[in-house]
């Protein structure tokens, strides 16, 4: 029998599980289909600004002034801090580097419209971007590549002060389609010829001391290579700048955590959403997906949930109005009822209070009732599904779901190791 | 909306699941297809957005673009919101279908039980008239089926049929051991083991017989699939119909009918009902008494009643699971079952799809783009034969198309996990492909 099941592979479960696998336990995930992290700028964000839009310089010094229900401020700035730094140090490991997290502060990078934005760790090649640096920057786009727009973005970077110009080179230089997105531009990089071309005719644009900005194309799985030849080639530094979704550097991240659990022997179980589970003497005993034809029990010592918030997937609104929980039907803190959910304004300064609702965890990391005690007493939760964080609004989508995977899994693991391994259900 | 042969294609399920897609990607991000043509724009804009567009009543007819869906369900795999979107691209093609009737050559390659039958009378003569330059030429320029493409071989030794009637007369009279009425079994061989490939079943059905089972073999029909992929529901339907008409009574009296090949049991379980809206309670009931091979075996291997008593077979094997095995959402049993296999080395394919896709890389218009689909695939097997230096043999998969195509992208002999297993069990020349 499995020591613990996973549901959800997006950060907070493929971290988690990484976790638990790496202190030798036996997992596996399951999900529904692939997570939130391909809609991310594969960036590590730990806290860019504070409920009140406040900008944060330090995330350890701005998580101490989150309100003390928040699960940021329950792992505690420290410990946030460590977890995404030993991920970057994990994923830089495996070939994919990170950097950005030694200075332990924020720094900005510029976005697909040119605004500053707060990351905590970044992958490298999009480190040369950084708004600190003041090398003046060319952005460089593509004729009819949707979705990345030199000139607007070089207009707001001067509007910032920063010096930014833009050029547009013709989208042949990557492709001989017709139509193509992101992912198959960064796949036609991993072509030599397609970089040598692409390098030329950089380097015939680029002025001396500039910085060219590129939207995240420059290869899925030989990343590294792509970039570092390219740059060699131009002779001047190149960084990323992330596209909308699909994101080229989000795919990199998934791709590299996949590979280094399937060095663990832990499975990824895409397609299997989970649609029933039994529990009996207060432990789930199992949990149940959906096959092509009858459900498929999934049994394990204990559980980890990690299905994401409302853009996860975690829960789910039926046609009566009422947020559930899709897979235990876990109590959520959604305001009672839904004339509570939004503030008036849409751009009201707090938020919403729907955005902060989610699954309450007692101090172990487990979902519990009112009164802090465990609902199940070997099922734990992670990640964006947490009650009381509004990640999209304080820029801290990821290391939400890494402080909290990382939290969860070490109370997991003193659990198992306070009682043992935890006992099989009947 | 009705297709040439009068089957209504329903959109509800469809229409349902419409809402769900939020124009993520990551399903064009994926596409095996649309990642090497620029003929199929991608999953999302050919289903979710495109579907828009389509409604029962309305005159035009889907873009000719979604009949360069291959069908692989890779889309359906990674959608965050579980968006069915293959299944939308099925009927888009049946909509099309249905406007414009259906090429000769569609027709052909949808009737895999008609064909398998009638080249089986005369095998020798059939293989020959098909499988040499001239023949291939013609079919390729004259019908639009591909020079290049691993079209299989009728048996020469007989049908799984034949020898399983050989069989029956042999021990006719023979007194038989009382069978234990709780281990019966349906087998569901499927055309291709019927017709082109019945060591596969002999080999499934030794593996059963192995656990004391007794192996059922009632008559059956295609499942279908050929000609849903191919648009032809009404014809689809009556096979299903048939199916269920024969096989329900099985599942209902608690029987399992297990199937080798893992494109026929997913039709059986989940595609039919639900491409056909075939939801009555006979076709539910078969459904649900339905088991891909490999997903049976580790039942019984739960249950502490599989085999061990294996030879040691030292090898590595390069195992794809193919699409229509994963879109089963069972895991992938085959690789727990052939892990047990003393000295058995099996490696885990994680490309996406071998590009035959069923009949799709048959088709003169997309053998290129199949080929090219499945360079990640052939090309992870060379790596793992290059690794290994002359240790592989043999690549292993579940779906027969899908075999051929391997055979025909790496040059290496494929075979069925069951023929693996069976080896294994000391039943089986995986080399001659013979009971021992």
């Amino acid at each position: 029998m499995l020591d613990l099941l996973v549901i959800g592979a997006g950060l907070a479960g493929l971290t988690a599980a990484l976790g638990a696998a790496s202190a030798g336990r036996s997992v596996r995930v399951i999900a529904k289909g692939l997570g939130a992290p391909l809609w991310s700028a594969g960036t590590l964000d730990l806290l860019g600004y504070l409920p009140d839009h406040t900008p944060v310089r330090s995330p350890v010094e701005g998580i101490s002034r989150l309100p003390a229900e928040h699960p940021l401020r329950q792992v505690g700035g420290v410990s946030a801090a460590r977890a995404v730094r030993e991920l970057a140090a994990t994923l830089s490991a495996a070939g994919l580097a990170y950097g950005g997290h030694a200075q332990d502060e924020n720094l900005y990078l510029p976005s697909a419209v040119g605004s500053a934005r707060p990351v905590y760790a970044a992958p490298v090649a999009q480190l040369g971007g950084r708004l600190d640096d003041p090398a003046p920057m060319l952005i460089t786009g593509f004729t009819g590549l949707r979705d990345f727009f030199p000139h607007l973005i070089a207009e707001n970077l001067q509007r910032q002060g920063h010096a930014a110009r833009a050029v547009l080179l013709p989208l042949s230089l990557l492709t001989d389609r017709h139509d193509a997105n992101a992912v198959h531009l960064a796949q036609a990089l991993e072509a030599p010829s397609r970089r040598q071309a692409l390098a030329a005719a950089l380097a015939e644009v680029v002025a001396p001391g500039e910085r060219i900005g590129l939207p995240a194309l420059l290869g899925v799985e030989p990343h590294a290579a792509v970039w570092s030849d390219i740059q060699a080639a131009v002779g001047a530094p190149v960084f990323e700048i992330p596209l909308l979704p699909p994101s080229v550097p989000g795919m990199r991240l998934v791709h590299t955590l996949r590979s280094r659990l399937a060095d663990l022997g832990v499975r990824v179980e895409l397609n299997m959403e989970a649609v029933a589970f039994g529990a009996s003497g207060g432990q789930i005993e199992w949990v149940a997906t959906a096959t092509s034809a009858r459900p498929l029990r999934h049994r394990a010592r204990a559980v980890l949930l990690a299905t994401g918030g409302i853009l996860g997937g975690g829960f789910t609104c039926g046609p009566s109005g009422a947020l559930r929980e899709v897979v235990f039907d876990l109590p959520l803190t959604t305001p009672e009822t839904r004339d509570r959910w939004f503030a008036p304004s849409f751009l009201d300064p707090a938020g919403h209070a729907v955005f902060r609702s989610g699954v309450r965890v007692n101090a172990d990391w487990q979902p519990c009732d009112a009164s802090g005690n465990a609902l199940y007493t070997n099922l734990w939760a992670a990640g964006n599904l947490l009650a009381h964080a509004d990640a999209i609004r304080t820029r801290s989508h990821e290391g939400l779901a890494v402080a909290t995977a990382a939290a969860a899994i070490s109370a997991y693991l003193a659990h198992a190791a306070t009682f043992g391994r935890l006992p099989v259900a009947a | 909306m009705h297709t040439p042969s009068g089957h209504s294609i329903s959109w509800h399920s469809v229409d349902h699941a419409l809402d769900a897609c939020i124009k993520c990607n990551i399903c064009t991000s994926y596409c095996p297809v649309s990642a090497v043509t620029d003929r199929f724009p991608g999953p999302k804009y050919a289903g979710p957005q495109a579907q828009r567009f389509r409604k029962p009543d309305q005159l035009l007819v889907p873009d000719d673009s979604v009949d360069f869906c291959s069908g692989c369900r890779v889309c359906n795999e990674v959608c965050p919101t579980g968006v069915p979107i293959a299944e939308m691209n099925a009927r888009a093609r049946a909509q099309i279908a249905a406007y414009r009737g259906i090429p000769l050559r569609n027709r052909l390659l949808g009737r895999n039980e008609l064909l398998g039958r009638v080249g089986s009378v005369m095998p020798a003569v059939a293989n020959f008239a098909l499988h040499n330059p001239l023949s291939r030429l013609l079919a390729d320029k004259v019908l639009g089926i591909a020079r290049e493409a691993p079209l299989p071989r009728w048996s020469e030794s007989g049908t799984l049929g034949d020898w399983l009637r050989r069989r029956a007369r042999a021990s006719f009279g023979k007194p038989r051991p009382a069978a234990d009425p709780a281990k019966r079994v349906v087998y569901f061989h499927g055309c291709a083991t019927q017709y082109y490939e019945p060591f596969v079943g002999k080999a499934a059905i030794a593996v059963l017989e192995h656990h004391g089972y007794e192996v059922i073999v009632p008559p059956q029909n295609c499942c279908g699939l050929p000609l849903l992929s191919n648009g032809e529901f009404g014809a689809a339907a009556g096979y299903h119909r048939r199916n269920v008409a024969t096989l329900a009574g099985f599942a209902r009296a608690g029987i399992p009918i297990v199937g080798t090949s893992t494109s026929c049991t997913l039709t059986l379980k989940e595609e039919a009902p639900e491409l056909l809206d075939m939801h009555e309670e006979a076709a539910l009931t078969l459904a649900q008494g339905v088991w891909d091979f490999f997903e049976w075996l580790r039942v019984l291997h739960e249950a502490g009643e599989l085999r061990t008593d294996f030879r040691s077979l030292p090898m590595t094997l390069p195992y794809h699971a193919p699409c229509q095995q994963r879109a089963h959402r069972v895991g992938k049993p085959a690789l727990e079952i052939l892990g047990l296999i003393p000295g058995l080395r099996v490696v885990e394919s994680r490309a996406r799809c071998c590009g035959i896709a069923g009949t799709y890389g048959y088709k003169t218009e997309k053998y290129r783009i199949a080929m090219d689909v499945g360079e990640e695939l052939f090309a992870f097997v060379r790596n793992v034969a290059c690794d290994q230096m002359g240790d592989v043999r043999y690549t292993a998969c579940d779906s027969e198309t899908c075999r051929w195509q391997l055979e025909h992208g790496t040059q290496l002999p494929s075979r069925h996990p069951v023929e693996i297993l069976a080896a294994a069990y000391g039943l089986y020349n995986l080399q001659e492909r013979k009971l021992t």
